[in-house]
């Protein structure tokens, strides 16, 4: 218990040594206050935002995207996944098609669904779907190809059923290479969301952030950063904390390297 | 060649579709028809215009990119030969890494502008992030067993460092250079898009065109930088094969 907490303290300390020396500069004078408020000024701004209740319309808007388009895509993916690691002509028709358009930014695409969509929900639910489906399909189809054949061999042996096989092999095989998907695709999601929002949005974080910008009110930019940044970092763990729960068998997930 | 034709069978059918719905009136007038999307960048093409946003982009994004792996790899190497740079760095990247780095251009914009510094500054911390987890990874999973073989045989700790870990962790630098790559050219169209003060770069064109109803315009700025990132991540898989030729196995795509 002792080691534990001087371990964490340990690794803190190079955080807290970069937040001090944010304090430092920002009260040292050199700078201008405006452009560089102190985590103070930024702290009284944040907790404002929670206190106005502003933060709450658009925390919400930017969470309904995140999580439309997440949840979409990870039903769409993890289906499309298995059915072309199942079917070889799926196979052969989608794994090429997703290899080649990979490495374009699809996020280009956005001004089409604003066109088609319009400026509200559903443009962002679909881009984010649309980024998220990528790595979901991809990591369910090697993951589901990967499964040891020995596994399907010996429940066959053993007299599984083909449902049986899926249910209780082929699934849990892969479930952690569909996690390793659904962990990338998550931070996707709300960088999207973000990303859209700041385009072009009536409401959502993104949205607020990118107004307070042009607005100049320069100390709600860095509170609503900050906003983001905490639910960047909730959404992470949450989905780390999901995966050691649920896949339990599997060592635990660290978080990097 | 197989493979290529099988590749090519669904996106061949999507436009077929979309060009027979376009041509019958079925899609709205804003989904431009493929035929007059290839002509208008073609024509973007032949007069130079696409050329120079294009170059305009390009040199955001890849100064980023230069600027984000160099510090990225090269941190992230010290940090996984060295305990006082693991030491200080882990817990900051990994604190920091869920975090949307987009999230920092406003504030960017508060500190230098809608200037080109501003988008090549954000470009350059997103694309730390994979390199330098990719670099750090990539040295601590270097098996010791390899490192006590070359010390064994009289090899000094900088050319253990050059000969055995960079070697060893080029595999996985290079994944994480090619994350970076795609997230540079994401990061080039939002930061584009999101503002631009020169009237330059394929992201402003994209929303230039569609504001000015120009949809024939936009769809072929948008196929731009589609090939755009398509193009670079062949040439990185190029250079990667190459670099890693004694590793037959890595970056067949």
């Amino acid at each position: 218990m002792r080691r534990t907490l001087l371990r964490v303290a340990w690794r803190a300390s190079s955080v807290a040594l970069v937040l001090a020396l944010w304090e430092g500069v920002a009260r040292s004078g050199l700078v201008n206050p405006r452009l560089f408020p102190s985590l103070a000024t930024i702290g009284t701004e944040f907790v404002s935002l929670f206190t106005t209740g502003i933060i709450w319309e658009h925390l919400g808007a930017t969470l309904v995207r995140v999580a439309g388009g997440f949840s979409a895509a990870a039903a769409a993916g993890i289906l499309l996944g298995f059915v072309m690691a199942r079917f070889v002509v799926f196979g052969r028709l989608f794994e090429p098609f997703f290899s080649a358009t990979y490495p374009v930014p699809r996020v280009a695409v956005y001004p089409i669904f604003v066109l088609a969509f319009g400026l509200g929900h559903l443009s962002k639910i679909a881009l984010v779907f649309l980024e998220c489906l990528y790595p979901i399909a991809i990591n369910t189809y090697y993951g589901t190809r990967a499964v040891d054949r020995q596994y399907v061999w010996a429940s066959q042996n053993m007299g599984a059923s083909p449902r049986q096989v899926f249910w209780k092999v082929v699934i849990p095989a892969a479930a952690p290479h569909i996690f390793a998907g659904l962990r990338i695709a998550l931070p996707v999601a709300l960088v999207i969301a973000v990303i859209t929002e700041m385009i072009g949005a009536t409401e959502g974080i993104g949205y607020l952030v990118a107004y307070a910008a042009a607005s100049l009110s320069r100390a709600q930019v860095f509170a609503g950063v900050l906003v983001i940044a905490i639910v960047g970092f909730v959404l992470d763990r949450g989905i780390t904390f999901a995966r050691d729960r649920l896949i339990f068998w599997e060592r635990p997930s660290v978080a990097i390297g | 060649m197989r493979r290529a034709a099988e590749g090519l069978a669904i996106p061949v059918a999507v436009l077929a579709v979309w060009e027979a719905l376009s041509a019958t009136g079925v899609l709205p007038r804003y989904v431009s028809r493929p035929s007059a999307v290839g002509a208008e960048l073609s024509q973007l093409v032949g007069s130079g215009d696409v050329v120079q946003h294009a170059a305009v982009s390009l040199y955001r994004s890849m100064a980023g990119l230069a600027i984000g792996a160099l510090s990225g790899v090269v941190l992230g190497l010290l940090s996984g030969s060295i305990r006082a740079f693991a030491v200080f760095f882990d817990p900051l990247v990994s604190f920091t890494n869920p975090v949307p780095k987009i999230a920092i251009l406003p504030v960017l914009i508060v500190w230098f502008g809608i200037t080109d510094t501003s988008k090549i500054v954000l470009i350059a911390i997103t694309t730390f992030y994979p390199c330098f987890i990719a670099a750090y990874a990539g040295v601590r999973q270097v098996q010791p067993a390899w490192i006590w073989a070359a010390r064994n045989m009289g090899a000094r700790a900088d050319q253990v460092f050059r000969k055995v870990i960079v070697p060893a962790a080029s595999p996985h630098i290079l994944g994480g250079l090619r994350i970076a790559l795609a997230l540079a050219f994401i990061l080039m169209f939002a930061s584009e898009a999101i503002g631009t003060a020169h009237r330059a770069g394929l992201g402003y064109l994209v929303i230039f065109a569609e504001s000015g109803g120009r949809h024939d315009l936009m769809l072929a700025a948008i196929t731009a930088i589609g090939l755009l990132g398509f193009a670079a991540d062949r040439l990185l898989l190029l250079v990667a094969r190459r670099v890693l030729r004694w590793q037959p196995e890595v970056f067949r795509a």
